[in-house]
């Protein structure tokens, strides 16, 4: 990531992302000296716990993890407090390819997600809160450790957090390097100590989650959101974005764009403002997008993929996802086959090898067949086999990985199947290019 | 709840899973995940089927109706839904044969396939195997995967007894749940992810004494049972099912036997019992009955050495040496593992030699019949249960239905398929009600790691911990060895409180009759059920038919002290004993039932080849009173009979025939003692639990003693056997010395040194094992069959040295 530039979008005030870049943002003292820990001290002290989860419904704030799940009503599905323990867990194992709107969060405002913890935790009334954090975060999970104790240290976080009767402490849980475990049930099972599969639903979390007990799992930024929407109002967050998707969110381009980087924009803004107004628009010639992070059927680089603007309902729609918000731009010399190799390469990988049309289908058959194309050794019928392989895949794993994989792929052979059809026609790739890591 | 599979509409209660729907229904799908008593995961994603369900109006709450027919409409999934993790609802229609489900089911019957080696005619599974039927009847029949196939290790030995074939592994996790689940010992897992996923253990071995299950579960070639690898193919066996006399469980089996030989044991489903699953005793412990040692004829003496003869010839022999003897000169002993039908042989040939010397062993002081009797179906709904004693070396099925109580799920209601395929209760890592168990024992037993309580008390204290029990229960007060007063107290107040309060004990407490009545009184005082745990297959049986010596002159011990001038004796070996076989040389005739010559077949006119329990056909009494059927499976051996035929031949020689024969004399007895025809027996077994009788004439034990240094402790190994099972002895290692390191130092042992001890007269030899949870000065010695359960002094002068530790 080049830049970030949004904070210098002037039709928007950046609220989440107002520090980043700044020096010392992830200390105490900076974030106290603007503002921090004020909103958790309003919550606890003025507010009730379903003042909270109310508040946070009625924002419509949508989970920002990539299912989109409006999160006050997740806590509303918490069980009443009966004595158990209850736990607020905090996913930050960001590995989407093409997403990185958490790790700024983790790396230059800690003390933001931790006060976001505070609130939620009262919010659902779970004395007790994890921060599972991608592996490979190694600043984040440096600069969240040290935030944790600053915090502690100063009542932030411990009994009695704030004068206010309510105790709420943090762990903070570092991966090793799974993409599954951002699936919130295999977080829980490695957080547990437990292979990272995913568990069977029902129970949701709110039902058994962490060693469970009652539990809500929420991404970075949607519990960061909390902090602003407890903080100016729900009426504020809805101002911004539409009636489907209200508040901000953070895009994240990758890509041959100008200026690469995270924006916070408010939602229903179009990709065209997204890629060319903020980013800057393309170094190159780019023939598709997609729009939320690798796991998201790509659209055409053309006007009517463009001109969507950026809501759940609307991207859904045109036939993607939301997803996590992270634009991936894909070159129009880049060999949509070799570029699919790549995401079909890192679902492999990445499979947990608890269900039989992943472990086989994705983790095995698919890197093949694509191993076999770009070896130029696609024969007749390797389409269509591609394309039956993936329809056998599609809809039937224990979790959506495989289909994580399957969307992507079909979604390349709909709209390029002529660099498909000319790989296997001609045994090489229709464009020489190479990826830049490949060379 | 109503529901429609494939157009036929049933009633089925909520919380049905939609495959055993689709079961119920008479209709098939494909799984490979789900199992029986296992929790339904999900992972196969074999059994997809095309569901919908009705939908109701939010506003309204009336059901949506379909505009043209009028029905409610069925809004359908829009991804074929795995019917093992799905519950029914009502007006749930579920399609197996819908096209898109077929369509389905054939991918992933060949994405299942890709990375499996298709290696059937080398695969001990092959022919019994549920990928290959599955294959067969939902695949394409070819497969369109061109590429190399995993390469993973195709031998890998888990255990002495279990081999691994990493490369035929589907990744169903059964064996995995299994271990978790089911036994509660956590010894697999998978390791790495995705393609690379394998089976490993997380360190050496697999520490659990139900490994064998596991060869039975999977569904494929991978997990095989390493005493029956490559002997025969899956059609060319004869299975027999019967009853386990492995211990007083009667546990179902089958016996997979070719040409003569048994290959194979496997768990066969009793859901009453075992359910599905046997302890790895019961399943490896069989290969002995194919030693070439074994006794194939009659054999006579002839001077110094026994010489072959027929069943005729040494029949008229021993009748001619009995006709001599006088009342009460003959003595008749078989062993607690024999049949009700040897048994009644037993008393009819003891009837007419007029003995009142007759008895089973091994056999201790008190009666194992019950008061109170629980079934085993009762234990797993139990909300309260007390344990004092090892159970899971007694009868490791108890201890297995222990932990389906700990789960809080009772026995699921039957199907016409039979079990629940997918029981939606049952979770992988369930949370244990640990609290509702306690268990007691001289030293650290198994259980106590299941249990919520835990009291290790002295030796021998039973009584005195029982009585103090029932004081408390009777308002008094009281104190408990090894307990503090809550603990004690918040024990009697569960019993007290529970519905379906249990206590279970063992051959600790039936060592003495005190201790024994203590406890029949203590859960009289609490209101639980009972379950003893008898030391052999069929101890509850030859008390309930009263094998018993007419009088405490003429026991056991009695016995082998010289009360009688001839002895039959059946698969016991007393000369083991020194002091024994002294008394045995005087006899006038001792007739040895034998499967293996010993140090008593040494000492015998008479040695007869006995059958063993795998070729015997008969009924015996499980633990709760169950009467079940003992099969013969078609093993070669030689001219070996059961008691029964021993002693018509002998009756016959006597010129003693009746009218009737002994066969029948049994069937009648049978049917008058326990109100059943042992011939028309359900095969889950007849649930017919007897009362204790008030005045058991049988009291007779020597090796009990109040104090003692060494404790003889109930094991599931049959070592009288162990020598000739060469699987499970590698597995297991020799019998065991176990002594806390404080005895182990002031001796000079080592762990797995081997030295050789007098147990009661009795040479022994055992590998030393060093266990700090063994209180200091206390040494455990596992039983043998000739040396029933409980405390004895040993001279521990007699120990010696053999042979270092590796
Ligand atoms: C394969 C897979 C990977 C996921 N990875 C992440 C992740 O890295 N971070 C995340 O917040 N959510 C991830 N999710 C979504 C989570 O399961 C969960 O929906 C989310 O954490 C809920 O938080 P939210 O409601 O705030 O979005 C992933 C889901 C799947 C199926
Ligand atoms: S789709 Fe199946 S194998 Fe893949 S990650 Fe999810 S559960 Fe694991
Ligand atoms: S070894 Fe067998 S039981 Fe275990 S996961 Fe593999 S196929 Fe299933
Ligand atoms: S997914 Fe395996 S049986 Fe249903």
């Amino acid at each position: 990531m080049d830049n970030i530039t949004s904070r210098h979008d002037p039709r928007f005030e950046v609220t989440m992302y107002k520090y980043m870049g700044v020096e010392n943002s992830h200390k105490l003292d900076f974030y106290e000296q603007h503002g921090g820990y004020q909103t958790a001290k309003k919550a606890l002290t003025t507010m009730q716990s379903v003042d909270i989860v109310n508040e946070v419904k009625a924002s419509g704030l949508r989970g920002r993890g990539g299912a989109g799940f409006p999160m006050g009503v997740k806590w509303s599905f918490m069980p009443p407090v009966d004595g158990r323990q209850r736990f607020i867990v905090c996913n930050a194992d960001e590995s989407e390819p093409g997403s990185t709107k958490d790790r700024f969060v983790l790396e230059d405002d800690p003390h933001q997600l931790i006060e976001g913890m505070i609130i939620a935790g009262y919010a659902i009334q779970a004395t007790l809160g994890v921060i599972y954090i991608r592996g490979e975060y190694h600043l984040g999970y440096t600069r969240l450790y040290d935030a944790i104790n600053e915090a502690r240290a100063k009542g932030y976080l411990g009994k009695n957090v704030l004068a206010s009767n309510f105790d709420f402490d943090l762990i903070l849980h570092r991966g090793a390097g799974a993409y599954i475990c951002g699936e919130e049930s295999a977080l829980m099972n490695s957080f547990e100590g437990y292979r990272a599969n995913p568990r069977l639903k029902p129970p949701f979390p709110a039902q058994a989650g962490v060693y469970g007990f009652p539990t809500s799992v929420n991404n970075v930024t949607s519990i960061a959101s909390g902090v602003h929407i407890i903080a100016k109002g729900a009426d504020w967050f809805k101002s911004m974005g539409t009636q489907d998707s209200s508040g901000f969110h953070h895009v994240q381009i990758s890509g041959p764009a100008v200026r690469r980087g995270v924006y916070e924009v408010p939602m229903g803004i179009t990709y065209r403002e997204i890629i060319f107004d903020l980013a800057g628009g393309v170094t190159e010639p780019v023939k598709a997008f997609i729009p939320g992070g690798s796991s998201c059927p790509m659209f055409p680089f053309t006007d009517e993929y463009l001109d969507l603007t950026m809501e759940y309902g609307v991207v859904a729609k045109a036939g993607s996802m939301m997803g996590t918000g992270g634009i991936i731009l894909i070159p129009e010399d880049k060999c949509i086959v070799d570029a699919l190799a790549n995401v079909v390469h890192f679902y492999a990988h990445e499979s947990c090898g608890k269900c039989t049309p992943c472990r086989e289908g994705v983790s095995t058959w698919l890197p093949k067949m694509y191993a076999k194309l770009l070896a130029g050794l696609g024969e007749s019928g390797d389409l269509e086999l591609l394309e039956d392989v993936s329809h056998n895949i599609r809809g039937r794993s224990f979790c959506p990985l495989a289909d994580a994989c399957i969307m992507p792929v079909q979604a390349s052979i709909k709209h390029f199947r002529h660099e498909y059809e000319y790989i296997i026609e001609h045994g090489k790739s229709m464009y020489a290019k190479k990826s830049r890591w490949q060379e | 709840m109503k529901v429609k599979v494939n157009g036929i509409e049933l009633e089925l209660a909520p919380g049905t899973s939609a495959i055993d729907a689709v079961f119920a229904a008479g209709s098939d799908v494909p799984y490979f995940c789900s199992h029986e008593y296992m929790s339904p995961v999900g992972s196969c994603r074999m059994c997809l089927a095309k569901i919908g369900a009705p939908r109701k109006d939010r506003a309204t709450g009336n059901w949506v109706l379909d505009e043209e027919t009028g029905e409610p409409q069925i809004f359908w999934f829009p991804n074929p839904m795995a019917t093992c993790t799905t519950a029914i609802m009502e007006g749930m229609v579920i399609e197996t044969e819908a096209e898109e489900a077929v369509k389905a089911q054939r991918g992933m019957v060949e994405m299942t396939l890709i990375n499996h080696p298709l290696d059937c005619p080398i695969c001990d599974k092959g022919g019994a195997c549920e990928l290959q039927d599955r294959a067969y009847e939902y695949g394409e029949g070819i497969s369109r995967f061109e590429f190399d196939k995993r390469h993973q290790e195709k031998h890998h030995q888990l255990s002495e007894l279990i081999t691994l074939d990493r490369e035929r592994c589907i990744h169903c996790k059964r064996c995995i749940r299994f271990f978790e689940e089911v036994p509660g010992d956590e010894v697999l897992d998978f390791i790495e992810r995705g393609g690379h996923t394998y089976i490993a253990t997380v360190e050496e071995g697999l520490e659990s004494n139900f490994t064998g299950n596991i060869t039975d579960l999977c569904p494929v070639g991978a997990l095989l049972d390493r005493t029956s690898r490559f002997k025969g193919r899956n059609w060319e066996y004869e299975h027999t099912i019967t009853s386990s006399l492995d211990d007083a469980s009667g546990s179902a089996i089958v016996l997979d036997s070719r040409t003569g030989r048994l290959e194979r044991i496997k768990a066969e489903l009793n859901t009453q019992v075992n359910k599905l699953w046997i302890d790895d005793s019961t399943r490896f412990g069989y290969e002995y009955v194919n030693s070439s040692e074994r006794i194939k004829t009659p054999l006579i003496r002839k001077g110094d050495n026994l010489e072959a003869a027929s069943w005729q010839e040494v029949s008229e022999f021993i009748a001619d040496k009995l006709a001599k003897l006088a009342q009460k000169e003959a003595a008749i002993v078989l062993r607690a593992d024999s049949t009700l039908e040897e048994g009644y042989a037993a008393k009819n040939l003891a009837k007419i030699l007029e003995t009142g010397q007759i008895d089973h062993y091994p056999r201790q002081l008190a009666s194992v019949i019950p008061n109170n009797s629980a079934s085993l179906n009762d234990l797993a709904s139990s909300d309260a249960i007390f344990v004092i004693g090892d159970v899971s070396q007694n009868v490791p099925i108890v201890d297995l239905r222990i932990k389906d109580a700990l789960k809080g799920v009772a026995p699921p209601e039957m199907f016409e398929h039979g079990v629940p395929i997918a029981d939606l209760r049952l979770k992988e890592r369930m949370i244990r009600k640990k609290e509702i168990l306690t268990v007691a024992a001289p030293y650290n037993v198994d259980l106590m790691r299941h249990a919520g309580q835990a009291h290790i008390y002295e030796a021998n204290s039973e009584e005195a911990i029982f009585k103090a029990l029932t004081k408390i229960a009777n308002g008094e007060d009281s104190s408990v060895a090894a307990m503090s007063n809550e603990q004690a107290e918040a024990l009697v107040k569960r019993l007290n409180e529970a519905n379906n309060a249990i206590i279970i004990y063992d051959g600790f407490s039936l060592a003495s009759p005190a201790a024994a009545i203590a406890a029949r009184n203590f859960a009289n005082a609490v209101g639980a059920k009972e379950i003893i745990l008898g030391q052999m297959a069929n101890s509850y049986g030859l008390e309930a038919i009263q094998v018993l010596p007419s009088h405490e002159r003429y026991g056991y011990a009695e016995i082998m002290q010289g009360s009688a001038k001839a002895l039959i004796i059946s698969e016991l070996n007393p000369a083991n004993n020194s002091q024994y076989a002294q008394n045995l040389k005087e006899l006038e005739l001792l007739v040895v039932h034998s499967i293996f010559e010993n140090e008593t077949t040494a000492l015998a006119d008479v040695v007869l080849p006995a059958k063993s329990g795998y070729e015997k056909q008969g009924t015996i009494v499980n633990l709760e009173g169950r009467l079940l059927e003992v099969n013969a499976a078609p093993i070669d051996a030689g001219q070996a009979q059961d008691f029964e035929f021993l002693a018509a031949s002998i009756i016959a020689a006597l010129g003693k025939e009746g009218k009737e024969d002994l066969a029948s004399l049994a069937h009648k007895a049978i049917r008058k003692q326990f109100g059943v025809d042992s011939k028309k027996l359900d095969p889950e077994g007849d649930l017919k639990p007897l009362k204790p009788r008030a005045n058991n004439k049988a009291k007779l034990h020597i090796q009990s003693t109040n104090i003692g240094n060494a404790l003889i402790v109930p094991t599931m190994l049959r070592l009288e056997y162990i020598d000739k099972n060469p699987h499970l002895l590698a597995e297991r290692g020799a019998a065991k010395l176990t002594m806390n390191s404080i005895d182990a130092d002031a001796n000079g042992l080592k762990n797995a040194e081997i030295v050789s001890l007098d147990v009661a007269g009795i040479k022994r030899s055992f590998s030393v094992q060093i266990k700090d949870s063994v209180p200091a000065g206390l040494w455990l010695i596992p039983a043998l069959p000739e040396q029933a359960i409980g405390l004895l002094e040993l001279d521990r002068a007699s120990l010696k040295k053999e042979l270092e530790p590796a």
